[in-house]
């Protein structure tokens, strides 16, 4: 990764702040710390981070929030961290945007890993297609576009990555492990609703009738498919 | 309209002439009044159609409504005795409106619907909800009072009687009222328990985070460090491990207890999903043997507690069954909509009087299978049982299916074989 790659990371408990910060810092990122939510939104502003690591439970604008006002202008990668690991709170983060997700405890290592994989989704990899055409639906992967019956469709870079690593093999079933380890690099027993979230979004940006999806069809009890 | 257009249609020719005779005619009959016997005649004639025409009126006015009367005294009698089957039907233990309607079906009602803890249960498909006029439901509904209408139903006009149930037993309407007490009471302790679960677990996790985070961090310098430091950082850094699985496991028992767990499940094909777990757990090289007709199954688990139980399975082969294990993955018997998980080891096997209690809370191996540097949180096998009910699923100690030494953990599993849906299918 090059030097300048800047970490935002918003966390009101001081000690986790600092151990998170040293970790990312010897993994040679720079760390920009953020105690509250507004705090962060004023460091987002100015300093445009590659990645953005939001703890749920903040005093003020909880995580959710910040999330969504982040992704009202930005696709940055977002993780969030969670101390519950409540279902509820993992998809509604999911659901305001978030990238992927920790559960505290987390490991450092588990971190970075997290983080090097979203930084990698950044850039689509080597796809050798140009163009792909879908029916109404049209994917540019060297120029990150997305268009749905001509008109662009603004996706973030997961969801984007996730829908060209589909399109590499169009008809081919796709299982959840293998989206996770493709677009998430989860190399251990990832966590199926990453996917799960992430194709209900992708279906209410792309799809006519996001109910009764066209393009990414699921495929009961193996995964989900793209097709024209 | 028809006698002042008709003249006009007539031939023109004709029209002169015959006005004129008919004219004549007229006159004629004008200068010659009827007899007196005539004019009696016509006038008794005239009385005579106008009693007859009323007389039938009144005979009809007083059958139909008689036997009108009698269809909805019929209808309103059988509503009656249909609405007493129907409370004999819902004072059963866990009384649902569909047992009551069923019973209603087999007494050859065609048309019923019940309305019951604020919903409507029909008994054939044909007749919904919609169906039955407002004002009926009001009556019936909210002023609880018997009511009955003459509506259409299926382009017939029917009679369509509601008849209100009332708690007409005393002990059971206080009985059915402590017990809506107790169970929101209940409900009330379940959600503030989880609530006090899902704050230890952040209050706990929130040090956890600080200290792992720590540790890790002199665990890269540890070459740094002179060589008692590093000796102490590793017990350290192993305790810390430990204690990790603890509080886990602790807060995921304490979640059951307060029945603040919910299955979060996904279609799932076993086969995959079994070798995928096991890729994953403390000994990712343990074989999986799949058995006959294992390979289309599918199964619906929550992906992360079941592969928490296998996870858990393994864990307990390596710390107690002599290290080696292997899956299996098998169809009991055709036809019967099970799937076992075979966690079989090669250490010395549970006794039977212990195959019970290993699936206790830190009910840790007896005797032998005790032994100093235990990593188990001594919960892993109460919390693959937890896990196992919650899918609706059991799990019991065996002996080995080759009968050698050792144990053979099995989870059996709902399932569901999907072959005939696969076809021409290539998965990933």
């Amino acid at each position: 990764m090059t030097v300048d790659t800047r970490i935002l990371t918003v966390e009101d408990d001081e000690r986790i702040r600092t151990v998170v910060k040293m970790a990312l810092e010897d993994d040679g990122w720079t760390v920009l710390e953020a105690s509250s939510g507004e705090e962060a939104i004023g460091l987002f502003t100015i300093h445009q981070p590659d990645v953005v690591l939001i703890d749920i439970m903040l005093p003020g604008i909880d995580g959710f929030e910040l999330c969504r006002t982040i992704r009202r202008t930005s696709d940055v990668p977002v993780v969030m961290v969670t101390a519950r690991d409540d279902t509820h709170d993992i998809v509604a983060g999911l659901e305001a945007g978030a990238d992927d997700y920790l559960t505290k405890p987390f490991e450092n290592k588990e971190l970075s890993a997290r983080i090097r994989a979203l930084l990698r989704r950044v850039r689509p990899s080597g796809t050798p297609h140009a163009r792909v055409v879908f029916g109404d639906l049209e994917i540019i992967p060297d120029e990150g576009k997305v268009l749905c019956s001509g008109t662009e469709v603004h996706l973030t870079k997961t969801e984007f990555r996730l829908l060209c690593e589909m399109a590499e093999n169009p008809g081919k079933v796709f299982s959840r492990e293998a989206l996770l380890d493709k677009v998430w690099g989860y190399d251990y027993f990832g966590d199926g609703r990453l996917v799960d979230v992430h194709v209900r979004r992708l279906r209410t940006k792309i799809e006519t009738d996001p109910a009764h999806p066209r393009h990414v069809v699921t495929v009961r009890g193996l995964g989900y498919r793209l097709q024209s | 309209m028809t006698a002042t257009v008709e003249p006009v249609i007539v031939d023109d020719d004709r029209v002169d002439d015959d006005t004129l005779g008919l004219r004549g005619i007229f006159d004629r009959r004008r200068r010659r009044p009827w007899g007196l016997r005539r004019r009696i005649l016509a006038t008794f004639l005239i009385g005579a159609t106008m009693l007859a025409v009323l007389l039938a009126g009144t005979t009809y006015g007083l059958a139909s409504s008689n036997v009108v009367q009698q269809r909805e005294e019929a209808a309103i009698e059988a509503t009656r005795r249909n609405a007493r089957t129907v409370q004999t039907a819902l004072r059963g233990p866990a009384p649902t409106a569909q047992p009551a309607v069923d019973a209603l079906v087999s007494f050859g009602v065609q048309r019923a619907l019940i309305w019951y803890r604020d919903s409507w249960t029909a008994g054939t498909g044909r007749y919904q909800a919609d169906a039955l006029p407002q004002p009926l439901v009001d009556r019936v509904i909210d002023d609880a009072v018997p009511a009955h209408i003459v509506t259409e139903v299926d382009g017939e006009t029917n009679i369509a009687v509601g008849w209100p149930l009332a708690n007409d037993d005393p002990d059971l309407a206080v009985l059915s009222e402590s017990f809506n007490d107790m169970v929101s009471a209940l409900q009330e302790r379940i959600e503030r328990d989880a609530r006090f679960a899902s704050d230890v677990s952040h209050e706990l996790r929130s040090p956890l985070t600080t200290l792992a985070g720590s540790i890790e961090l002199i665990q890269a310098r540890r070459d740094d460090l002179p060589d008692r430091a590093r000796e102490a950082v590793d017990l350290l850094s192993s305790d810390v491990a430990r204690f990790r699985t603890l509080v886990e496991d602790l807060l995921e028992i304490s979640r059951f207890d307060a029945g603040a767990v919910t299955l979060h499940t996904d279609e799932l094909l076993l086969t995959q999903f079994v070798s995928h777990a096991v890729s994953v757990s403390s000994m990712p090289d343990t074989p999986v043997i799949i058995g006959d007709r294992a390979d289309n199954v599918l199964i619906v688990a929550d992906r992360r507690r079941l592969a928490r139980v296998i996870a858990n399975l393994i864990d307990n082969a390596r710390l107690h069954g002599g290290g080696a294990a292997e899956v299996r993955v098998e169809i009991p018997a055709a036809g019967r909509q099970v799937a076992h998980i075979r966690v079989e080891d090669h250490g010395p096997g549970v006794p039977h009087h212990e195959r019970r209690l290993v699936f206790e809370r830190f009910a840790r191996g007896g005797g032998a299978g005790r032994r100093a540097g235990n990593d188990g949180s001594g919960l892993g096998l109460a919390l693959v049982a937890e896990h196992v009910r919650l899918h609706g699923g059991r799990v019991w100690v065996a002996d080995r299916a080759d009968r050698t030494d050792g144990a053979a953990f099995i989870v059996e599993l709902p399932a569901e074989d999907i072959s005939a849906d696969l076809d021409g299918e290539d998965p990933a």
